[in-house]
């Protein structure tokens, strides 16, 4: 029983995990930016949604669209001031790794100073749990989540076979030469990429602040599970990054059968681990790099 | 206000020493490890642990902690080094996290968050280094020796293998180069020379919790390299002495709020990355070419 239950809360968690990973592979797939302050754009749109709904008394579903629109102000604006002026000068991705970790170091304290360093959570009645049946509960904002996240990639298959933007951000990935020999604009292609990367950390950062809470460092081990879901997954492949999500939402919540909840934190980057040492190229990689 | 700077200086010392190794990796071999604070913490819990245990002396902590540094190096890097670039950074960011959580977990050994307290004062020839201008004498001279280590190995032919496999592996290998072999001795001299700094660190400040060898201490001293200048033999120290004169100077500015300390040196250091990136990648005192600096 205790089992099945931790496969539900995997499930929840992992459907958020599989979430955000998109989101880095989307960026790292197309842009090659090593793009170490998507963890930052979690921080910004969870303390900003707190800050909206608990302090100044915005209503959710406001909060929660500013919110959205900040994280993807945020990714596009660091992709133009940042990462751009850098690249221009044949910056190798380990210049544009620490300019990331820098801006993610800057948002971390100036958080620390406005909010403090002491979790911050939002209290709804959605995080009551329900049984559903046999002893297994789950709560309304678990079930939203699992939706939410089915409905966020039936969208992303929809734009990135169906529209000319989805397409040419594949084709980016594939081969930035020819897409530039076609007369597209990798530059301008590369802002997509970061509004839509930023926008899929959104679900799991708003649910995480009503759910477990925030921290200034969370930042951190959300973006070390993305990047770790994309190897799993195999970079350069988005169907790849999210069940990689999934696999690491999943170990984490089982890890807890056996093992106390200190040692499951380590559990992610254990397989992550195992992966770089038996399958460099992850599950669906086409090209490993190694 | 003796005490006070002195404390600073021998602080300065094991960042230089930390700060040295760590570009031996990433400004010679091209190796951008993020775990270096792992290797920081398993010599500063085997310093301590020895000390409490075995003996105070120096001279039987550091070389049981270097060694115990490049061995677990080599268990880590002999499959880690098989990828490259992001690959590595992101599978050392991993092994960091994991380092993190067994220092805090393994309880019976490390004794948790609480950590282990109360190491006592270390020895060296039989002499107590009691008094802080002893213990700076040793830090200095340990710095000394890890940074002529550094200069003497960048100049052999070692030296200019690492530099080989930096700027071209695949050229390397072909003029009969080991890349694999190459960079792994790499990885364990630089943990080694980074197990002294923990020793010292466990007797310096006579605790040791897992609060001191995390993520955050792992770009501490990625970012002192950066700012001093990668690849150059002074440029980490220098990096180091900005660092830490940086909190010590904005106590002076008494217009600050002094809760906030902490974050606003952070802040400058995080600020300090992002434009030093954009400007100038090779550092402070690098050359100002970059792509010999940064070449992949």
């Amino acid at each position: 029983m205790l089992l099945l239950q931790l496969l539900v809360d995997g499930l929840q968690l992992g459907a958020l995990y599989a979430l955000m990973a998109v989101g880095f592979a989307i960026i790292f797939g197309s842009t090659r930016v090593f793009h170490y302050a998507h963890g930052t754009t979690y921080i910004i749109v969870g303390y900003l949604f707190y800050y909206m709904t608990e302090r100044a008394h915005v209503p959710w579903w406001l909060a929660a669209a500013l919110a959205a629109c900040a994280g993807v102000i945020f990714g596009v604006a660091l992709d133009r001031y940042v990462y751009r002026p850098i690249q221009r000068d044949e910056g190798s991705f380990f210049t544009v790794f620490v300019a990331s970790f820098g801006v993610g170091v800057v948002a971390e304290n100036l958080v620390i100073i406005l909010f403090g360093a002491s979790f911050v959570s939002i209290s709804t009645p959605l995080t009551r749990a329900n049984d559903i049946g046999g002893g297994i509960v789950i709560s309304w904002l678990g079930i939203a989540s699992m939706l939410v996240a089915v409905a966020l990639f039936a969208f992303l298959n929809w734009f990135l076979g169906r529209t000319d933007v989805g397409v040419a951000l594949r084709a980016l990935s594939e081969n930035p030469e020819l897409v530039r020999g076609f007369g597209l604009n990798p530059r301008k292609l590369s802002q997509y990429a970061f509004a839509i990367g930023s926008l899929l950390v959104v679900p799991a950062a708003l649910v995480a602040t009503c759910v477990t809470g925030l921290t200034p460092t969370a930042g951190h081990r959300v973006v070390l599970i993305s990047i770790a879901a994309s190897i799993i997954g195999g970079i350069g492949s988005l169907r790849g990054a999210g069940l990689g999500g999934l696999i690491l939402g999943l170990a984490e919540s089982l890890a807890v059968w056996k093992l106390s909840t200190g040692w499951s934190e380590a559990v992610a980057f254990i397989i992550l681990f195992c992966f770089i040492l038996a399958r460099p190229s992850g599950l669906f990689g086409t090209r490993a790099r190694v | 206000m003796v005490g006070y700077i002195l404390n600073l200086l021998i602080l300065v010392s094991i960042s230089g020493i930390l700060a040295g190794s760590l570009n031996f990796i990433i400004g010679y071999a091209g190796i951008y490890s993020m775990a270096h604070a792992a290797f920081f913490g398993i010599a500063a819990y085997t310093g301590a642990l020895i000390a409490m245990h075995v003996s105070t002396s120096l001279l039987v902590a550091i070389p049981v902690a270097m060694a115990l540094c490049a061995i677990l190096s080599l268990v880590i890097s002999l499959p880690s080094l098989r990828v490259r670039g992001e690959y590595f950074v992101v599978a050392s960011l991993g092994l960091q996290m994991i380092a993190f959580t067994v220092f805090s977990e393994w309880k019976e050994v490390t004794g948790g968050l609480g950590g282990i307290t109360g190491v006592p004062v270390a020895t060296l020839f039989g002499f107590r280094l009691r008094s802080l201008e002893s213990f700076l004498a040793v830090s200095l001279f340990c710095l000394a020796f890890v940074t002529l280590v550094i200069y003497v190995l960048a100049r052999t032919s070692f030296g200019r293998n690492l530099k080989a496999i930096r700027d071209n592996e695949v050229a390397a290998a072909a003029f009969g180069k080991n890349p694999t072999f190459i960079k792994t001795i790499a990885v364990a001299i630089s943990s080694a020379l980074c197990g002294i700094a923990g020793v010292l660190y466990a007797f310096h400040v006579s605790f040791v919790n897992p609060e001191s060898f995390t993520v955050d201490q792992s770009v501490l001293i990625m970012a002192m390299i950066i700012i001093g200048g990668t690849g150059t033999v002074f440029g980490p120290i220098l990096g180091a002495l900005i660092i830490h004169l940086l909190p010590a100077g904005l106590t002076y500015l008494t217009f600050l709020p002094a809760r906030e300390l902490a974050s606003l040196q952070q802040i400058i250091y995080g600020a300090a990355m992002v434009l030093l990136m954009i400007y100038r990648p090779s550092g402070l005192i690098g050359r100002a070419n970059i792509k010999d600096t940064w070449s992949k």
